[in-house]
């Protein structure tokens, strides 16, 4: 079986939900892509650039400390180790060469935590390309660092204020701006989200994540995990470390989706409350009222606030090959904690509900072997948890 | 009326269609109606009545300002199809949905479509379902004998083109730039040339829209389309006119302008 198939569909989900004047720039991307991948020059500068400037492999660490306290064998797959700080870095560089190959002169992006912004601020420097970020207002407030580390690499970020001024606007922002100048704009999506071929795409050049951690547990513990445990918001990591390990079928995947408040209160757990919906170019699992209309999401972890899911998720729900639990706030705050303070490892926020869920994990099954995606280092959230705690310095 | 009906008798008459966009629940959910009334007494030929969606992808900040607050109004389609109801016997002038899919999605498209039969609406637009995602709807239209419009923009390649036509009923919407609804300054002679080619292969009428904000530009694409569709501009006018004395006279004045024939 071929996932997706060649409209761009995982089973029910996916497809290409886009304004005609669309249509053609993603045909023009998919057979973009479709040749980039078989030309040496493309796949020879990703794999470069991954290794010599992002910093690939990444390490997957033995975190015993945290193991002992949670009664469970842990290992955190470090991509807060790469080059800006996240796994974000892994997706812009593939995409940021494919806008090369096809000749574009510009590179517009959304960004929620400014991860992805700062990724593609990057590897724009890097290639010489134009850049123009979108960032909800509400996030330009509170993920400040990156919005100045962008700007210093000489992108320039316009905060988008329309709507809950959050990711979900950031993103309809940079499709509006694709659908004026799509001719000579590349839109970098950061995400397995939006219409085909984006999520397919994203969880290719994610993909390395799963394909190093199933390397390196096999030569760590002699066998494959039987967790593998990440974040998702529109789900980037998490199917990049699930690809790998999809015929693996003893190997159970666990998404850690934002609770935010609460269940029944404003989140960002658009797989374990949501339903099936079309928005933002895809059909998949959304938040909205009866009507129709996409709520608006809230998480603690700027990166987790976004009211939809990537397709391949929603159809990873469907068939059942994984799961999708929720952590909330505070419970994330706490995963934040912990991970500090057990193995002087800050994580993302975002990444810090995979540890929060840790301890629900070990109350099921004790001693199981554990793969942690470790997204994205926590620098950029240290303003929202000394206020989240109260803490004077 | 059809859309059929109304071209038709267009083209006896030898006149080209005005065709005016509004939100539903703007400025408030019960002015709808008054509003619609007042663009057919000013002429208009047919309207499209958009039913407001919270992530409107193609669209400019006056018409996302304006869906925005039609929501925090309340506006929805339970409501829209209520509010429609009081005043439809009075449109003499063929009524097109606009939306978004998921708001016609979440409702059904079978139960959508029955609604609309029901209070003799028969044309819809959806503006994020290109042609690959339309199967399942357009047989579900034609059940209903429910005319789905198409959209040709400056990006759609000729082979496109030929696929798209195929299906096309009511008129052809033709966007008249790269980009997003708002007032723009428009380029006659590659739109010209781009609806002649497209002309060469189908019969059903293409109007244009986007962009088109005064009388001189429908004027001048009046030329070669079959008509013109304006949105952003009367929308605008609503806004910034509706709390005013005699707000519905001043928008039968203002929509006669751009009309102007």
């Amino acid at each position: 079986m071929k996932i997706p198939n060649d409209k761009g569909y995982y089973g029910e989900f996916g497809g290409k939900f886009i304004p005609e004047t669309l249509s053609a720039c993603l045909e023009e991307l998919e057979i973009a892509y479709a040749k980039a991948k078989k030309n040496k020059n493309f796949v020879n500068d990703v794999n470069f650039y991954l290794k010599e400037y992002a910093g690939r492999p990444t390490l997957l660490y033995s975190a015993k400390n945290l193991s002992k306290v949670l009664g469970l064998n842990i290992y955190l797959k470090r991509e807060d180790l790469l080059h800006t700080g996240a796994h974000k870095i892994n997706n812009a560089l593939g995409q940021v060469f494919l806008a090369k190959f096809m000749g574009k002169k510009r590179i517009i992006a959304e960004t929620g935590a400014g991860q992805h912004g700062v990724a593609v601020a990057t590897v724009s420097s890097l290639l010489g390309f134009k850049c123009d970020i979108y960032m909800g207002a509400e996030d330009v407030k509170r993920q400040s660092m990156n919005v100045f580390r962008m700007k210093i690499l000489g992108a320039n970020v316009i905060p988008v204020v329309t709507g809950a001024k959050t990711l979900k606007d950031a993103c309809n922002e940079a499709f509006r701006d694709w659908v004026t100048n799509v001719r000579d704009s590349y839109y970098l999506l950061g995400s397995v989200v939006g219409p085909h071929p984006y999520p397919m795409m994203v969880r290719d050049f994610q993909a390395v994540i799963g394909k190093e951690s199933r390397t390196q547990i096999l030569k760590k513990e002699k066998k494959l995990p039987d967790y593998l445990v990440a974040c998702v918001g529109g789900g980037s990591n998490a199917m990049g470390l699930f690809h790998f390990f999809f015929n693996d079928t003893r190997v159970k995947f666990i998404g850690v989706e934002a609770a935010g408040f609460g269940l029944n209160s404003l989140n960002s757990a658009s797989l374990s409350i949501g339903k099936p919906g079309v928005f933002q170019g895809a059909n998949s699992y959304i938040l909205q009222d009866k009507y129709g209309q996409i709520k608006n999401a809230h998480s603690i972890a700027p990166g987790l606030d976004y009211p939809g899911v990537g397709p391949e998720h929603s159809f990873y729900k469907k068939i059942k090959r994984a799961q999708y639990v929720s952590v909330n706030d505070k419970q994330a705050v706490a995963g934040f904690n912990l991970l500090s303070k057990t193995e002087g490892i800050i994580p993302a926020l975002e990444s810090a509900h995979a540890i929060g869920y840790l301890k629900e994990l070990a109350k099921k099954q004790k001693n199981s072997l554990v793969v942690v995606c470790l997204s994205g280092r926590g620098d950029k959230d240290l303003d929202i948890v000394r206020n989240y705690n109260g803490i004077k310095l | 009326m059809r859309l059929e009906e109304k071209f038709k008798k267009l083209k006896q008459e030898k006149k080209k269609a005005f065709i005016s966009y509004v939100p539903f629940g703007f400025p408030e959910i019960n002015m709808t109606g008054d509003i619609c009334l007042t663009l057919q007494e000013a002429g208009v030929d047919a309207i499209e009545l958009g039913i407001p969606f919270s992530d409107p992808l193609a669209d400019g900040p006056i018409i996302q300002k304006a869906t925005n607050w039609a929501l925090d109004k309340g506006a929805n389609v339970d409501l829209f199809f209520e509010e429609f109801s009081k005043f439809n016997k009075k449109l003499k002038i063929p009524i097109v949905i606009m939306s978004y899919y998921n708001p016609i999605l979440q409702f059904g498209l079978k139960n959508f479509f029955k609604q609309m039969k029901s209070l003799d609406i028969s044309a819809i637009i959806i503006v994020d379902l290109p042609l690959e995602e339309s199967q399942p709807y357009i047989k579900e239209a034609r059940k209903w004998n429910i005319d789905n419009i198409s959209f040709i923009t400056p990006t759609t390649s000729r082979l496109r083109v030929k696929k798209i036509i195929k299906y096309a009923r009511g008129f052809i919407y033709y966007v008249s730039v790269t980009g997003i609804t708002g007032p723009r300054d428009l380029s006659y002679s590659q739109l010209s040339k781009h609806i002649k080619n497209i002309k060469q292969n189908t019969e059903v009428p293409i109007c244009v829209g986007f962009g088109i904000h005064n009388s001189n530009q429908v004027y001048r694409i009046n030329k070669f389309s079959d008509g013109v569709i304006v949105g952003s501009e009367i929308v605008r006018f609503i806004e910034n006119n509706y709390c005013e004395k005699n707000f519905l006279n001043k928008l039968k004045t203002h929509t006669k302008n751009i009309i102007s024939r």
